[in-house]
This record gives structure tokens, C-alpha cells and sequence, in this order.
């Protein structure tokens, strides 16, 4: 895992900086997504994932923000999707396609969720390969 | 309690523009709306992180002169929690009211 501290500059130059959204490249446990919710939402943490390069970004505020980092470090944001961990949902539902960055009516997304099956299933690929038990 | 959005309380929040923020809160309006009938937990954190977030909108000086339509929501969405027994607000009109903001925001994307 790559992380970004608090006191990384954005490299568009705008000097702002990062809070404590990392960019997931090899590997995240589930271990360390359950800490992220419980420093953030308590029960959720937000990502962005590159179903093209097979990475994500996890741990923003807003998906808005990880979807700004991914594509600073040169994702394409046609390959951008919001979702949702719930590393602790017991029902076996932890992964939530939900968020503000997929309604994208360029390309025929014009929900929160993801409509595309296939893309959903790249989604899920993606995610089972970047996050370990 | 302390903000579950620090990082949005501090500052960050104020950056974006009124249908970005209704947006946002309408993506937890929506995520309550999911869990309502089948995780009291999920659904009651989704409530706390819309109403967290629309305080901050209502406190977003830019707004003011604009704040009858946000008060008014922040009754709506309270009502809407407590089974809708003033208005008859529901969840399900509330995520189409803040639906339209995120359409709104995303417009060219």
C-alpha cells in the first residue's frame, strides 16, 4: 500500500493537501479497512477504484477527493467508480456501489450506482485482488 | 460528539458548490434509505452523516439569504427520521429532492 500523509502536497500544484486518503496499489488488508471505518464513519469507508490499472483509492471524505487523486496520478476517470466498504456488515453485504462520482450521464450512468453489470463485476475483480482477508 | 467530517468541518466543505453539497448529503440520504428496513446500525450512521453535513451547508456562510429552502429541508429530513408524522416527509422523497442536486453537479461529467 502507498500512502499519502498529511502532509503530501497534490502535485497539480494547487497547494493543497492530502488528508489521509491512500492509494491501495498492491494490497490492503481488511484488517486495516476495519481501522479506517472506525477512524472515519465508524461503519464505512469510502473508495475509488481504477477497474483499468486494478487499483483504488481509499479513506477520503468524499469520493470526490480520492477520485482527484487517482486521477492526478494519471487514471482515466471513464475507469472511476465510487463505492462503499462495510468491513464489518456481518450480512455478507460489504461492498455498496453508491456514490456521488458515478453519475456520469457521458457514459449512460445516470444513478448513484453502477448499471453496468459488467462493470460492476470488473469492480468486484478488482477489489477481491487489492483486498486480503 | 466530535464531526464524523473533520477534514469537510474544517474547511474543505466551503469549496464546493451548493448542488456538490446537496449532492453529498443526498448520497446519505440515499445510503439511510438502503439500510432503513434492513441494518438499524447502517441506517442510523447514513442519518447522522446527512444531518452533519447539511448543518455544515447551513452554517456555509455563502449561503445566507439562501437559508429558508435549508432550514426547511433540516426540518423535512428530521421529520422524515421521526416516520414522517408532521409532513409526511419520506425517505423516499427526500432522496429525489437531493437526487436532482448530484444529476445537477455531475451535469458534465
Amino acid at each position: 500500500m502507498f500512502r499519502l500523509s498529511h502532509n503530501d502536497p497534490r502535485p497539480c500544484g494547487s497547494g493543497k493537501k492530502y488528508m489521509e486518503i491512500k492509494l491501495v496499489t498492491d494490497s490492503i488488508t481488511k484488517a486495516e479497512l476495519e481501522e479506517l471505518a472506525r477512524a472515519r464513519f465508524g461503519d464505512m469507508v469510502k473508495a475509488v477504484v481504477d477497474i483499468n490499472k486494478g487499483i483504488m483509492a481509499v479513506g477520503g471524505e468524499l469520493h470526490a477527493d480520492e477520485e482527484a487523486l487517482l486521477l492526478e496520478q494519471g487514471s482515466k476517470q471513464e475507469n472511476l467508480w465510487g463505492i462503499n466498504f462495510y468491513p464489518d456488515n456481518s450480512s455478507g453485504e460489504w461492498i455498496e456501489f453508491n456514490s456521488m462520482i458515478n453519475i456520469r450521464p457521458s457514459q449512460g450512468n445516470r444513478s448513484r450506482g453502477v448499471e453496468d453489470e459488467s462493470v460492476r463485476k470488473s469492480i468486484r475483480e478488482a477489489v477481491e485482488k487489492l483486498v486480503k482477508e | 460528539m466530535p464531526f464524523q467530517h473533520q477534514e469537510l468541518a474544517a474547511g474543505r466543505w466551503q469549496e464546493l458548490s451548493l448542488a456538490e453539497q446537496m449532492g453529498n448529503i443526498g448520497s446519505e440520504i440515499s445510503r439511510a434509505l438502503r439500510w432503513r428496513d434492513n441494518d438499524q446500525k447502517l441506517f442510523i450512521g447514513a442519518f447522522d452523516r446527512a444531518l452533519e453535513l447539511l448543518d455544515l451547508t447551513i452554517s456555509d456562510s455563502r449561503w445566507r439569504g439562501r437559508l429558508k429552502e435549508l432550514t426547511r429541508v433540516r426540518e423535512a429530513v428530521g421529520d422524515a427520521f421521526c416516520g414522517g408524522s408532521e409532513y409526511r416527509t419520506s425517505f423516499e422523497d427526500l432522496n429525489r429532492y437531493f437526487f436532482n442536486f448530484a444529476i445537477a453537479a455531475r451535469a458534465h461529467r
